[in-house]
């Protein structure tokens, strides 16, 4: 059995994490955690780790005793560098936190890129679990801004992801907030079904990881998917319908760019994948999922599939690394330009503020 | 002339006066029917019927006188034989013939009188209307009871007393045949003295015994007794019915007061009355009771349900009760039996009624009500603390 610990940092980690005890309680209502228990596939651990009280309060399904809050501080006003120096302020505290639930396969840091407390304590704590952690494997999971959310934010993000490289994270699975704005409703509803889309794909990924599977990949496959590429990567799910139960469509439906968190094609930027495919034993023909792997192989290179033999219509998660990121690419410029007009306004900003002060430079308070 | 007319009117009138001489002469004879002690009045004469010497003879005594004269006349008459009085009918006197004499007491005679004497005319005689030495009896016949069933034991009373102011003499009682619906026990057939004297009365009583039931007509029963005299006369008593019902039978109630439900490892209290609502005596009246289902659930601890009792009467009740433990709740259902004789018949009689053992009490039951709801609350509540931040 993996023993799994999800970090969520900061109100979108925490969030994003609180979406998946939710679904771990496979109730579809707020109350499910008043009748139900959580029924992860692993032993998993989770944990909420926030500088500011109000986005921890917020959670509904994450209980008290894995909620932490990083002590006098509300929040780092999407400033890294105090959020920094707030993590290695509390460090002992936080990796207390962190030991009292026991030793890990694999830890997923859920964080945003562009917040202050995910973006900046994130690439930390990765390294301290390194640290404490001798053979543990840490997926990033860093959902990407909206592109007009602010210069602070892109700026923010830009070096966040450096950093989480830097600091050999196993891999990062992105979830692009400006590729999933498509889904159209409230940004509220949005965040919602993003968080809830994301938290499905985990669990997914940790109940294949950890089953008895027909054709099995296991996390050694999983760590060699993700360190493929530029170490960058993300999901791509579907679900058949009983309309059409096609075993061949679903695998394809799962690389379509509409079904991935990020955007990407899959058959010209993929490095790496894995294709874990569930579902009843009727729907699995092994010759067809052979047939549409060895497709796949021939365009990306290397793929693993996973077949898991469970009651109901096929269901396909496909994992893959990048190994070109054009979207990012485009990101880091924008962040790029965003940085210099921060600077520009800054400059300009303290220029007229020099100047204001020039008039009184030559003079004193008289009372 | 005058006297020729003289003449010619004596020799007219003459035969007429001779006719009317003969018409005086004339008689008549009437015949009537007289008892002893009875007269008749023919002109002025009188004539009484003293006595019948023999009815066999055919011999009375008569006495016949005349008012406002010195005749009177004392004597014996023969049947058939004319009888002359004052020198007879053609003299002006009486003739009296016997026609028939009936009995000791009547006689049917004729008599020829002038016929200018009217008819006779009856009249009682002062011996007549003077009280007689004569014995007179009266009989009742009496039933002690006029409710009487089949084996009831009758007592008839003959009473027989003389009223009259003679000895009653061979006074002897007739009372044939025996009633087919009565056992004759004692006393019949019924005797008394053979003379009573006047004011004396007797009485005889036997007793008998109902054996079949219906309507019974009671004939008349009759006394003959005779006077001094020896002359015979009898008195019967009154003929009457009487109804003889079917046997009388007792007819033992057993009452039991209802139990109130026992409680779980309680006592009840059964109160039995046994009443007799028959007519008869209940005799060796045994009394046996049980309960099923008999697990042992319920016992009786105290006394017991059966008794015994060697008679009970008609109209009275006996009462007893016992106690009951109940160790097993459930219903139960006791029994209780009651058989009982009278006249070597035995009869049963039996009651059924149900004791109910309540279910043991569990105070604090409604906690299984409200302990789930506690439950459940107190895990919301925790799983409310849980996610509580």
């Amino acid at each position: 059995m993996l023993n799994v610990l999800m970090i969520g940092v900061g109100q979108c980690g925490n969030r994003i994490l609180d979406a998946i005890n939710k679904e771990a309680f496979g109730g579809s209502t707020r109350l499910s955690k008043y009748y139900s228990r959580q029924k992860f596939p692993s032993r998993v651990e989770t944990l909420a780790i926030n500088t500011a009280m109000n986005d921890l309060k917020e959670l509904r399904f994450t209980s008290a005793n894995d909620r932490f809050h990083v002590p006098n501080l509300h929040g780092v006003g999407a400033n890294r560098s105090v959020g920094k120096q707030g993590f290695w302020n509390n460090q002992d505290m936080i990796m207390d936190e962190i030991g009292k639930r026991g030793d890990f396969d694999i830890a997923f840091m859920i964080s945003s890129a562009s917040g202050g407390t995910g973006s900046s304590f994130s690439p930390l704590l990765i390294h301290e679990l390194k640290n404490q952690y001798k053979n543990i494997s840490v997926i990033g999971i860093m959902v990407l801004p909206f592109r007009e959310e602010g210069s602070i934010y892109l700026q923010n993000a830009a070096f966040s992801m450096r950093d989480m490289m830097e600091v050999e994270t196993d891999g990062l699975i992105l979830v692009d907030n400006q590729y999933l704005k498509r889904m159209g409703g409230d940004i509220a509803t949005a965040y919602d079904k993003i968080n809830n889309m994301v938290a499905q794909r985990i669990l997914f990924l940790i109940e294949a990881l950890d089953s008895e599977m027909l054709s099995v990949t296991d996390l050694g496959d999983f760590k060699t998917v993700m360190r493929g590429g530029t170490g960058m990567g993300t999901m791509g799910f579907y679900q058949a319908d009983k309309k059409t139960p096609s075993l061949a469509s679903a695998i394809d439906n799962s690389l379509k760019p509409s079904t991935l968190l990020y955007p990407s094609n899959v058959y010209e930027e993929a490095a790496r994948a894995m294709i874990i495919i569930q579902g009843s034993k009727k729907y699995l023909d092994v010759d067809v999922i052979t047939t549409v792997v060895e497709k796949l192989s021939s365009d990306i290179g290397h793929v693993f599939k996973g077949i898991v033999v469970k009651k109901g219509l096929p269901k396909v998660l496909s994992v893959f690394t990048l190994e070109q990121a054009p979207e990012l690419e485009q990101m880091y410029a924008l962040a790029a330009q965003a940085i210099q007009e921060e600077k520009n306004r800054k400059n300009r900003a303290k220029k007229q503020l020099d100047d204001a002060f020039a008039y009184i430079e030559d003079l004193e308070e008289i009372h | 002339m005058r006297l020729i007319y003289l003449a010619l009117l004596v020799l007219l009138i003459a035969p007429v006066m001779a006719d009317s001489d003969d018409d005086d002469d004339e008689t008549t004879s009437r015949e009537f029917t007289l008892k002893v002690d009875e007269g008749v009045k023919i002109g002025d004469y009188r004539m009484e019927l003293i006595n019948v010497v023999s009815v066999m003879d055919g011999l009375i005594e008569v006495k016949v006188w005349k008012r406002v004269s010195e005749f009177e006349d004392w004597r014996v008459m023969e049947e058939h034989r004319d009888s002359n009085f004052d020198e007879g009918a053609d003299r002006g006197g009486l003739t009296l013939t016997v026609i028939e004499i009936f009995d000791d007491e009547s006689v049917r005679m004729r008599a020829e009188y002038r016929d200018d004497y009217g008819y006779p005319r009856k009249y009682t005689t002062e011996r007549g209307l003077a009280p007689k030495n004569l014995p007179e009896l009266t009989v009742e016949k009496k039933f002690d009871r006029t409710d009487i069933s089949v084996n009831d034991e009758v007592k008839v009373t003959i009473t027989v007393k003389n009223v009259g102011n003679d000895t009653a003499r061979n006074v002897l009682i007739f009372e044939t045949p025996p009633l087919s619906q009565f056992r004759y026990l004692a006393g019949y057939p019924p005797k008394i003295k053979s003379q009573l004297a006047p004011e004396e009365s007797d009485f005889a009583v036997y007793s008998m015994v109902a054996v079949t039931e219906g309507e019974v007509p009671v004939p008349a029963l009759v006394v003959s007794y005779t006077d001094a005299k020896g002359n015979i006369a009898s008195v019967s008593s009154s003929s009457f019915t009487i109804n003889i019902k079917p046997r009388r039978k007792p007819n033992l109630d057993l009452i039991v007061e209802p139990v109130p439900p026992i409680e779980h490892g309680g006592t009840g209290v059964i109160n039995v009355t046994v009443l007799n609502k028959g007519e008869a005596s209940a005799y060796r009246v045994e009394i046996k009771g049980e309960t099923t289902p008999a697990d042992g659930g319920i016992e009786v601890t105290e006394d017991n349900l059966g008794k015994t009792y060697f008679e009970i009467a008609p109209g009275a009740s006996k009462n007893y009760s016992a106690t009951v433990k109940g160790s097993r709740s459930g219903n139960y259902t006791a029994t209780i039996k009651a058989n009982y004789q009278s006249d070597e018949v035995i009869m049963q009689k039996e009651v059924s009624f149900e004791i109910i053992v309540l279910e043991r009490p569990y105070k604090y039951l409604y906690f299984v009500l409200v302990l789930p709801v506690l439950l459940v609350a107190f895990w919301i509540f925790r799983r409310y603390k849980e996610y509580k931040y």
